[in-house]
């Protein structure tokens, strides 16, 4: 009871914001953006790649979609980095003082918006991708009920992105460090980890190969074994990919819930 | 609702803010908690709502530490300095979010807005708001769960003389609702009319406590007289000579002074008793600082 009046308050706080206004935007944004890309064709891209009717091509079109990811886990560290930025982070914990009760709402609140962003990410994708294959008339290269569940697998893998992008932002706390932090590790640091020799072994653990089992899009690691010259790593089976990533989000949750509990409020 | 403050020690690194403090806040009572800046009156405060924890000594209201209490926001309302609201929000959806988390209702937030005057620009975004405007929002907030018990950090920073004014009745109104309020200031000025009680403390340390009328000592009389030294020879106490022709004399009054001067024929062309200003004894207490 009390836990859900606390999951109400930060839903009518996120409401208040512009924040959403800029999650919607972003969501109907990268959902159409794929649907752009769908109606230019991959085979006209620069590199050309394979063409919408093909298996191949419409998996890297939904793992374009995936490459927003970061989008919806920034949106959480901002969400959640916002009330020690303008310090309202005080009267929460004078209105709520069990610290975890707050924080595991805001937490469950953001994932739900997250899931929110990626439903609507990908069912404007999915409208998008059928739209385009229709208009140009061609089949696309995996059947609907494929293309549908991969949309499904990465709106969940958005959901837990945000979750993930929440916690990191509550146990740095400060809004700028977080994002940065946050946006370093899904941009750079663990496709520069890939490059070291032994750390693609474990890839499929981290969790940008286990986003790619989730969502089935292989082309980051393909390419690294491409240029390395070595076989691409077999990642994980999907669910056991979303079960990874799930861990990898609890465990940060965790530590965001333990954390606060032993900080001063100054 | 009592507030008790028992041993309170706290140090961050090697600075201690607070050091074996103790005090007590009466049922019912306005006492004032002062000190100049820097003397850990913020610290003591958020200890008390167990935002800093200290590293010895407790702190309890109504013989409960704040975060075991069935309902703090119901119980005790705060406004803390340093606090803020997301500048998008409108005052009103502020506390509308906060009369959610402490399941007071929607209804609640527009009475506090209409108690505290923040209805006038409820629907203004608080990025908007001027300080005296957000010391109406916070204490709006404090006050959603109607609680006993006031805790307040320097309500009046960065108001105007009306906004001071105007928070000074508040406050009476309070009180007279029965309220325990500490409320805490490094400008006397406001808290003398309003406190029975002060706490003063300086470095992080108890330097008096007592009723405010108590603290602020005797009244002196002041006269003004072309015979100011015979007059002084004539008075059977000491008098500090402020001119060449005005005295202060303490531990006698007005009529004794006036009967003493007709006796002796000395003319007086001021006689005034001073009261000594909370301001003053204030002073003196912390006077090694300032």
């Amino acid at each position: 009871m009390i836990a859900s009046s606390a999951i109400a308050a930060e839903w009518t706080r996120l409401i208040g914001t512009r924040l959403w206004c800029w999650a919607l935007l972003a969501a109907l944004g990268s959902g159409a953006f794929t649907g752009l890309l769908a109606l230019v064709g991959p085979e006209n891209f620069t590199p050309p790649m394979p063409g919408l009717d093909t298996a191949q091509g419409v998996h890297v079109l939904l793992g374009l979609l995936g490459f927003t990811m970061f989008i919806p886990a920034l949106l959480g560290t901002a969400a959640v980095t916002t009330e020690y930025r303008h310090r309202t982070i005080t009267t929460t914990a004078l209105f709520a003082p069990q610290r975890s009760t707050w924080l595991v709402a805001k937490l469950v609140t953001y994932t739900g918006g997250g899931l929110a962003y990626g439903l609507i990410a990908s069912t404007v994708a999915a409208g998008a991708l059928f739209g385009a294959a229709a208009l140009k008339d061609v089949t696309l290269g995996l059947p609907a009920g494929t293309v549908v569940a991969l949309l499904a697998r990465i709106a969940l893998a958005m959901a837990l992105y945000t979750l993930l992008g929440a916690a990191a932002g509550a146990i740095l706390r400060n809004q700028v460090t977080a994002l940065v932090a946050v946006g370093a590790y899904l941009y750079m640091i663990e496709t520069l980890l890939m490059l070291m020799p032994g750390v693609k072994a474990v890839y499929p653990y981290l969790p940008g190969g286990a986003t790619a089992a989730l969502t089935g899009f292989t082309y980051l690691a393909d390419a690294i074994a491409d240029q390395t010259g070595t076989s691409a790593t077999a990642l994980l089976s999907a669910p056991l990919g979303a079960a990874v990533l799930l861990g990898y989000a609890l465990i940060a949750a965790a530590i965001a819930v333990a954390a606060p509990l032993r900080r001063d409020i100054t | 609702m009592s507030v008790e403050v028992r041993g309170l020690t706290k140090a961050f690194g090697p600075v201690s803010a607070v050091t074996d403090l103790s005090f007590e806040v009466g049922d019912g009572t306005v006492t004032g908690f002062l000190g100049p800046n820097g003397a850990g009156k913020t610290t003591t405060m958020r200890m008390m709502l167990g935002l800093i924890a200290p590293n010895s000594g407790t702190a309890t209201i109504d013989g409960r530490r704040y975060a075991d209490l069935p309902r703090p926001s119901a119980t005790v309302g705060a406004v803390l300095d340093g606090s803020g609201f997301h500048p998008d929000h409108t005052a009103l959806h502020h506390l509308r979010v906060y009369a959610r988390m402490g399941r007071y209702g929607n209804a609640r937030a527009t009475q506090v807005a209409e108690l505290t005057g923040v209805s006038s620009f409820a629907d203004r975004a608080t990025r908007t708001l001027s300080t005296g405007m957000r010391q109406r929002l916070s204490l709006a907030t404090a006050l959603l769960g109607d609680p006993r018990v006031l805790l307040l950090d320097e309500p009046s920073n960065g108001l105007d003389p009306e906004g001071i004014a105007w928070l000074r009745t508040f406050l009476r109104d309070l009180a007279a609702e029965g309220r325990t309020i500490l409320v805490s200031s490094h400008v006397l000025s406001e808290i003398g009319q309003t406190a029975d009680h002060v706490v003063v403390i300086r470095q992080g340390r108890l330097v008096a406590t007592g009723p405010t009328s108590e603290l602020s000592g005797a009244a002196a009389v002041l006269v003004r007289s072309p015979q100011a030294d015979q007059l002084r020879s004539h008075l059977r106490v000491p008098a500090d000579v402020l001119g060449p022709d005005t005295l202060r004399i303490h531990g006698m009054t007005t009529a004794e002074v006036a009967t003493a001067a007709a006796a002796h024929g000395i003319a007086l062309y001021e006689i005034t008793l001073e009261r000594p200003t909370l301001e003053q004894a204030f002073l003196n207490l912390i006077g090694d600082d300032q």
